[in-house]
């Protein structure tokens, strides 16, 4: 589910960034003004917890399917919503610095996603409200199941858009839709479940560290307000999302009920991004990185290559001398490593 | 369990890699992380079609590997393992794509030129990404982090959460143990053992991170951290800056390898 | 230097779940002194330690360093006179390398940079590991860690250490490094262990804790051969005082076993 560089366009990537940068100032910001400095080390620590018990494979009985949690539901339930999100942050951080899972210009994306849709949303309106009435074992089943699988939802959603936004995938957004959404349900569940039993062992065992971080005061006043204010923009830009697709797609309606699904809709697929590169053209909605159909691509690239012709046109020429000069540079490029590396161990050598 | 497994050996692997001394090593981190946030971005901003453009790319990570003296394999490796997902994904669109065009006869769905598009990005993202960290380290990389103005505690909490993973991963990896030698071929932990579990290793993760708290505290912690002075940039380090990013922009706008090869098949021709 | 004694005094404290750890314990550690607290698992070692350094309070009693009593607003002053080295170095070592880690604590007191890199290179050097300055934490072995949490508290120039086990997990060469290590500082030394054989050969005086009370409170080898108190204290008398190398009778065990 982490977003990897090459599915983004810097647009899309930058945007993500900045939107989770935003996000990151401001729970930062809360964390030490509400907080005491013993916060910081138990949040250090907790990313780490979660980065291990990442890696634990639960098995549901019967089903041969296993899981294992995503961490960010569990990390707003013990920490608290902006400590979560800080965590959540850290955690993906370190995995795209230290195991290239989910890339550097994806960060943005694969925080929101798996940080934010929990942290901020599932956790406050979902699990918050179902479980207000005070912690007994069915609430934590309901909010947890409820707050994970729909949390998952949105951040697949997310994942989906960002994708699609970023126009490398010719996917057609429904295809992915059905791909992803189903997938993650079942994930879900399996994380829903995992997170019950972690959660209820922890309000049996030690309910003190549960209870702090839900009815302390660092939870008891999120302002909401804050948190709307993030919905609205991402609310925006969603809107435009579907307001492009639904411009673009003459049967809009249609396609966002999800009337339609298989094989006559992947054929309009190509119809869709067509008009949406003629409309981005158009409006310069966003700089021409995004959605771009083959033809306005083609465009840029003969700006680009100096009048030359590129790909998609093809003709038999350019293909052949694109084919022989990227295969001339990849040669270069590795009789340059080559001779580096024998120069410098000679060199070696010779000192030693 | 061999996830831990591999994920310790990889943390400790880079780790290794980052003590070293070459030049590129002493390249100041932020001008590194700023250099690799360029080429990342010049990278993913080529259009789906284009491949040979990608080429010229190879130079800088080709360049950090040799004058970095940073084995290619383990590299390599962390590659394959991400490219799966990339597949994943990437697959499908040569089925989604019903443009063709002919290539020695054959006639190819372009899909199959996103297809591998994709790929190339991916590897040189993966590869230039993990080269950073292998030849910076954290603590270089906390050091570009605060020069940036990132917060101190955000700073701080990374540091500790990279510091404790390796920790964590270990007593995972024996409560692991310990479950599985009495729990003989299963494939993962079964329904009534999970919040025992995974539970036991959280709350001792509690007691631990009130254990830390405790041992900055008597070192004199109360919210702050100071961090050394970090190194100062050197004219050297402006030049690589410069050099690499004129380097990105020229070979994002000009199409070296079809400049190249026309100019080949135009004087054979 | 009377500033340098240690005193506690009717100390008191229950954990919030109504365990009683400490119950009434007194004493007195002088400059230059090396203590040794023994007593079973669970005694309340850790507990009085912890009492002893601020990082929790006691619900009666006092502790007084010097001539400060130890409260929230002196504990700053109170630490960088104590250092304590913590059961656990993982606990202990946080940074991600060994120089940060021993640098920590000397930078939070706000000292120049230059002093700071003078007094960690000081302090690996004193514990023999200032080849490891620039290692990660993680990567060290036990030994090696114990050395650098050391350290990393030596940086903070105390007049008082207080280790928490400094022997335990340890192969025996990085013991016996350790036990050289202590021996040479000419700090005031509070130690606990359930290493009996090591606090022979630290520690002039041991205080003997049982149940959160001092039952005996002298001279070290006169406590760790008397065989019946140290076993009404869930202890048993250390090897090196077993049998007599110098008149070569076995061991008791031993000579059970061949009657
Ligand atoms: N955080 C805590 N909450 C509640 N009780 C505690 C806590 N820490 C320790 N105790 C209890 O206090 C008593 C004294 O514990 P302490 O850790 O001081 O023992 P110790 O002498 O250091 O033992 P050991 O030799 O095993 O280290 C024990 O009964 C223990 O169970
Ligand atoms: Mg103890």
């Amino acid at each position: 589910m982490h977003m990897a560089d090459a599915l983004i366009s810097p647009a899309v990537g930058g945007a993500m960034w900045a939107a989770t940068g935003g996000l990151a100032a401001y729970s930062i910001k809360k964390v030490q003004s509400d907080m005491d400095e013993k916060k910081v080390p138990l949040m250090g620590v907790m990313g780490a917890f979660v980065f291990a018990a990442q890696m634990v494979n639960f098995t549901i009985p019967g089903t041969g399917s296993s899981g294992h949690i995503g961490g960010g539901l569990l990390l707003a339930i013990l920490l608290g919503p902006y400590a979560g999100f800080l965590t959540m942050s850290a955690i993906l951080t370190i995995q795209a610095l230290f195991f290239a899972d989910g890339g550097l210009l994806a960060l943005g994306c694969n925080i929101f996603n798996l940080g934010f849709f929990t942290c901020f949303v599932a956790y406050p309106f979902l699990y918050k409200g179902i479980i207000r009435q005070g912690y007994t074992q069915k609430r934590i089943l309901l909010a947890s199941m409820i707050a994970v699988v729909l949390g998952l939802q949105m951040g697949a959603f997310g994942v989906v858009l960002e994708t699609l936004f970023s126009g490398i995938t010719q996917l057609p957004f429904s295809t992915f839709v059905l791909l992803m959404q189903p997938i993650h349900l079942a994930i879900g569940i399996v994380e829903g479940l995992v997170v019950t039993a972690i959660v209820s062992f922890v309000w049996k065992e030690r309910p003190e560290i549960i209870e702090r971080a839900a009815l302390g005061k660092t939870i008891g006043d999120i302002s909401i307000k804050k948190v709307l204010t993030g919905f609205v923009i991402m609310a925006m830009i969603t809107g435009g999302v579907l307001s492009w697709f639904a411009s673009a797609n003459p049967d809009g309606l249609e396609w966002s009920m999800f009337k339609t699904a298989g094989v006559e809709e992947l054929e309009a697929s190509d119809g869709i991004h067509q008009t949406l590169a003629d409309i981005q053209s158009g409006t310069a909605f966003l700089p021409d990185y995004g959605f771009k159909a083959p033809e306005s691509e083609t465009a840029s690239e003969e700006a680009a290559g100096g009048g030359e012709e590129a790909w998609p046109t093809v003709s038999v020429g350019t293909s052949v001398s694109g084919f022989v000069g990227g295969f001339l540079t990849l040669a270069l490029a590795a009789l340059t490593g080559l001779i580096i590396t024998r120069v410098k161990s000679k060199k070696g050598r010779v000192a030693a | 369990m061999s996830g831990m497994i591999n994920s310790l050996y990889n943390l400790r692997l880079l780790d290794d890699l980052a003590k070293k001394g070459t030049s590129i090593h002493r390249v100041h981190p932020l001008i590194k992380l700023l250099t690799t946030v360029v080429y990342l971005t010049v990278v993913v901003s080529f259009g789906r079609y284009q491949i040979s453009g990608l080429m010229p790319f190879l130079f800088y990570p080709v360049l950090i590997f040799a004058l970095g003296e940073v084995p290619v394999l383990p590299i390599l490796k962390r590659i394959i393992i991400v490219e799966p997902l990339i597949i994943g994904i990437g697959i499908l669109n040569p089925i989604f794509d019903h443009q063709t065009f002919m290539f020695g006869g054959f006639t190819v769905s372009m899909g199959w030129v996103t297809f591998l598009s994709i790929m190339i990005k991916c590897a040189l993202t993966v590869t230039v990404a993990l080269l950073l960290v292998a030849t910076t380290g954290m603590d270089g990389l906390a050091a570009a982090m605060r020069m940036l103005k990132i917060p101190k505690a955000f700073v701080l909490q990374l540091v500790l959460t990279y510091r404790y993973i390796a920790v964590l991963l270990e007593e995972a990896a024996r409560t692991l143990r310990a479950y599985s030698l009495r729990a003989p071929g299963q494939r993962g932990i079964h329904r009534s053992a999970w919040g025992t579990l995974a539970g036991q290793l959280l709350l001792r993760t509690f007691d631990r991170a009130e254990r830390v708290y405790q041992g900055m505290c008597l070192k004199g912690f109360t919210g702050e951290y100071y961090t050394g002075k970090s190194n100062r940039i050197r004219i050297i380090d402006l030049f690589f800056l410069a050099g690499w990013i004129s380097f990105f922009v020229i070979a994002r706008i000009y199409n070296i390898p079809m400049l190249l090869g026309s100019l080949l098949t135009g004087v054979l021709n | 230097m009377s500033h340098h004694k240690l005193e506690a005094k009717e100390l008191h404290f229950t954990y919030p779940d109504g365990n009683k750890a400490v119950n009434g314990i007194s004493f007195m550690v002088s400059h230059g002194e090396a203590v040794g607290i023994i007593g079973a698992n669970g005694a309340g070692k850790s507990t009085l330690l912890m009492l002893l350094m601020g990082v929790i309070f006691p619900q009666k009693g006092e502790v007084i360093v010097g001539d400060v009593h130890v409260t929230k607003k002196t504990l700053s002053m109170i630490r960088q006179r104590l250092g304590m080295v913590f059961q656990d170095p993982d606990d202990q070592l946080f940074m991600t390398t060994v120089y940060d880690d021993v640098a920590f604590g000397p930078r939070n007191y706000k000292l120049e940079e230059k002093e700071v890199e003078e007094r960690v290179l000081k302090a690996l050097e004193l514990v023999g590991i200032l080849h490891l300055k620039d290692r990660s934490p993680y990567k060290l072995s036990g030994g090696e860690k114990r050395a650098a949490a050391i350290a990393s508290v030596l940086s903070m120039q105390p007049d008082v250490l207080i280790m928490d086990e400094p022997t335990a997990a340890l192969d025996p060469k990085s013991r016996r490094r350790v036990i050289q290590l202590l021996k040479s500082f000419k700090h005031t030394k509070i130690i606990t262990s359930h290493d009996l054989d090591m606090i022979l050969e630290i520690c002039e005086r041991i205080l003997v804790i049982k149940e959160g009370e001092i039952v005996a409170d002298g001279e070290t080898r006169e406590i760790l051969s008397n065989a019946e108190l140290l076993d009404s204290c869930g202890l048993e008398m250390p090897f090196s005082l077993q049998d007599c190398p110098l008149c070569g009778s076995q061991k008791q065990s031993l000579k059970k076993l061949n009657s």
